[in-house]
């Protein structure tokens, strides 16, 4: 039995700072045993979030990154021909003891069939991530990362197994899983992921987060960073968040910052300061001197 | 506690949010498991069951606050939480007493049973309760009542596809003199048109480049393939043949009178550009200019801002076709590769300037198939200054396009038959057999041109071929 309260206190032990929407849905998804879909502009701790979890409750990680052309060979299972190639390369004399037995050829096909399931068992079953994930020996999380990059008929492929969280072998049957995985799916928004699988799952949408909470992430993070100084960046990032940047920075550019100002000892941010580190948090020509001319502005 | 749900939940589809059965089970459930302290614990709740979608969030929050603080429409002057809270204890039973049960069966309609007492005013504002209450027999009905009160928000099943899109825009009026750059959803919703577009088109693709695939083995990427299997070919691996992508040039009329067509065109193309097709581009008022590089370089927003402005082709000037025609086929049309497909945009109004549609029959030549799609009525297409029925002419197809529903199917139908015209040999091959079955008349004129194709050098230089015409500098038309 855990709640809200302590899913929030336990990420934050993880050194992942969760505000009451992201610790009600994982609260929620671990109760319900529902997958959560989680979209959001990149970099505001989406996988950050799975990642944290699975320390934090000891769930074993398993990831599965999305891309254009997945299937469910990559994703599921696949049979391993070289191995049963190979088994029935070694059995073959023994094989040829057992049906040199039957009497005629009718009989010998039907004692061969009667194997058959020798062949197509789980021991020739190459576990991909989703299957591994349901098999493991204790309940783990299942990270599905960038589910807008794969097509549709991947996102068709995932509707069963997240819903019921098995999956179909046509040789073996169904196989359900033996603990419910903790699922986390991530979306960038490239792309609008079908309302037959948003249905299937908890909904989260991650925006950026409000000033305290960026702070306490960059102080959790970056304890020798001051507090000045940590609300004096975020609040410089969160104004540059609404210039209209063509990739606005987000949580981990901040958190990449924080680690340069941290390396280079600062305790004020300057104009001098910006200027040499812009690189971290500008990531396009034309935004250098967007983010330069609000520091001009901004900091003297 | 269902109760509270579930009109909460009409209430959601009332603002046009989507909310399937299975996610109000989940809500129930959700409360169930999480507890109803507090106000934005609740609202946390049943955001994460309830809402599917990050664009419907802000509807959400509006219709919480309204739906469980309605102070004016609400009787009772309750406070949502105790409202919450009171109705659990009768929901959930814990001291639930016969008085109680009665009670609420008296005044079913209003959500709280322990009333206080009743005025006839207070009667009255409880009519949102019983609208609501109408409300509940499925979707398909509700949709019907929400026709009826005008709400426009509501999906209508048989648009359901379509609800999204950005009709509503494009039905302003041709010449929108609104705000003329796309909003963000606009965009958004454009993009899903095309992504659904392409899924469809999809098919036909992977046909076309399973059947592109064919050739010789690739020894090396088959070895590589099938590394695990022991260098058995389970899997073999084919020499692609070179890559036919259709090539599409477009000239868009920028020009007043059509320009929100325009600009839908070009969004269009900006998505499409690169993921099937090589596209050109190309803007033309009284000048024309290529915009292929700003399409693919530049946000879409930003380029219709610069188009605005004037900075590409003088956007004061009147649209003269006659004009665009000549310079096209003198800077553009003799780099043409392959056969693209050519399609006009514009509602040909030439301001009574020269037509020069000789130049038409030459694209014609260049042109795989040459597409015209104009925003006016077939009606008007005689009147004034407008030229269509003089270039439509030399047209493959003359299209009139009213909305964005329209241009997307027929670029669809254009974009399927592109692609199966690239199907290489298996089409070819079937349609060589099927026209070589066909009787031809030798006795006629233009029997004996089609009976000599490919056969003797002599006949095929015959008065109506195009080699013929170049030779002798024969030209129909008017010619400068």
């Amino acid at each position: 039995m855990i709640t809200e309260l302590e899913v929030k206190n336990l990420l934050r032990t993880g050194g992942y700072i969760a505000d009451d929407a992201i610790a009600t849905a994982v609260f929620l998804a671990l109760r319900m045993e529902k997958p959560i879909l989680i979209e959001g502009p990149p970099g505001v701790g989406k996988t950050g979030l799975a990642k944290a979890l699975s320390e934090v409750l000891d769930f074993p990680l398993v990831r599965l990154q999305c891309y254009e052309g997945i299937d469910e060979g990559k994703a599921l299972y696949d049979w391993e021909y070289g191995k049963q190639l190979l088994y029935t390369q070694l059995l073959r004399t023994q094989l040829d003891s057992y049906l040199s037995v039957s009497a005629d050829l009718r009989e010998a096909v039907e004692r061969l069939a009667a194997e058959e399931s020798l062949f197509f068992s789980q021991n020739f079953l190459v576990q991909r991530p989703i299957l591994r994930s349901f098999l493991s020996d204790k309940r783990s999380l299942l990270l599905i990362d960038e589910i807008d990059r794969s097509g549709d008929e991947f996102e068709a492929l995932l509707l069963e197994c997240l819903s019921d969280f098995q999956v179909s072998v046509p040789e073996l049957g169904v196989i359900t899983a033996h603990h419910k995985p903790l699922a986390i799916l991530t979306s960038n928004g490239t792309r609008m992921i079908s309302d037959a699988l948003r249905r299937r799952c908890l909904y989260l949408y991650i925006g950026y987060p409000e000033l305290d909470r960026e702070v306490a992430i960059v102080r959790a993070r970056f304890p020798e960073i001051c507090e000045d100084l940590a609300v004096q960046m975020v609040t410089f990032v969160r104004k540059a968040r609404e210039l209209n940047l063509r990739k606005p920075p987000s949580v981990s550019e901040t958190l990449d910052w924080a680690n340069v100002l941290a390396i280079l000892n600062a305790t004020r941010l300057t104009k001098e300061m910006v200027d040499n580190t812009l690189g971290v948090i500008a990531k396009h020509q034309a935004d250098l001197q967007m983010i330069k001319d609000l520091a001009t502005q901004e900091l003297r | 506690m269902e109760t509270v749900i579930t009109r909460f939940v009409h209430a959601l589809r009332e603002e046009g949010i989507r909310v399937s059965p299975g996610e109000c089970l989940d809500a129930v459930h959700a409360l169930a498991l999480g507890g109803v302290e507090g106000r934005e614990p609740v609202r946390a709740l049943l955001q994460v069951t309830l809402v599917k979608n990050a664009n419907d969030i802000p509807v959400f929050n509006d219709a919480f606050d309204f739906f469980f603080s309605q102070q004016e429409v609400n009787p009772f002057f309750i406070t949502p939480d105790d409202m919450m809270g009171a109705y659990f204890h009768i929901v959930e039973g814990d001291e639930v007493t016969d008085e109680m049960l009665e009670k609420q069966r008296e005044d079913r309609p209003s959500m709280l049973s322990s009333a206080v007492d009743l005025t006839p005013e207070d009667l009255q504002n409880l009519d949102w309760v019983r609208d609501l209450e109408d409300d509940s027999d499925g979707p398909e009905i509700q949709v019907r009542m929400k026709g009826g009160k005008g709400k426009n928000k509501a999906p209508k099943p048989s648009e359901f596809n379509l609800l999204n899109l950005p009709s509503a825009a494009f039905s302003k009026s041709w010449s929108a003199d609104s705000t003329k750059v796309f909003t963000p959803e606009e965009i958004a919703d454009m993009h899903e048109v095309v992504s659904r577009m392409l899924i469809r088109i999809r098919k036909d693709v992977r046909r076309v480049k399973e059947e592109q695939n064919r050739g010789k083995l690739h020894v090396i990427r088959t070895l590589q393939k099938n590394y695990r299997n022991g260098m058995v070919p389970f899997i073999v691996s084919l020499r692609r043949k070179k890559k036919v992508r259709p090539r599409l040039v477009v000239l868009c009329d920028v020009s007043f009178s059509v320009s929100y067509a325009s600009r839908f065109m070009l969004l269009l193309l900006h998505t499409l550009h690169n993921r099937l097709m090589d596209v050109r581009s190309f803007i033309f008022n009284q000048e024309l200019a290529e915009i292929t590089d700003l399409l693919s370089n530049m946000p879409v927003n930003c380029l219709l801002e610069v188009i605005d402005s004037g900075k590409i082709v003088d956007m004061d000037d009147n649209s003269d076709y006659g004009k665009v025609l000549v310079n096209f086929k003198k800077r553009h049309l003799e780099s043409m590769r392959g056969n693209p497909t050519i399609i006009f945009l514009g509602d040909a109004r030439n301001n009574y300037n020269e037509a020069n549609d000789w130049v038409m029959d030459e694209i014609r030549e260049k042109a795989g198939y040459l597409l015209w799609l104009t925003p006016e009525d077939r009606e008007t297409w005689k009147r004034g200054d407008c030229l269509i029925e003089q270039y439509g002419a030399y047209c493959d197809k003359v299209e009139h396009v009213k909305t964005v529903d329209e241009l997307s199917i027929i670029l669809e139908d254009l974009f399927r038959s592109v692609y199966t015209d690239l199907a290489p040999r298996k089409r070819s091959i079937r349609e060589e057999r099927n026209k070589a079955a066909e009787p031809v008349n030798y006795m006629n004129y233009y029997g004996q041109a089609e009976a000599a194709k490919g056969r003797t050098y002599w006949m095929q230089n015959n008065p109506s071929s195009s080699a013929w015409r170049e030779r002798f500098g024969i030209s129909y038309g008017k010619r400068k």
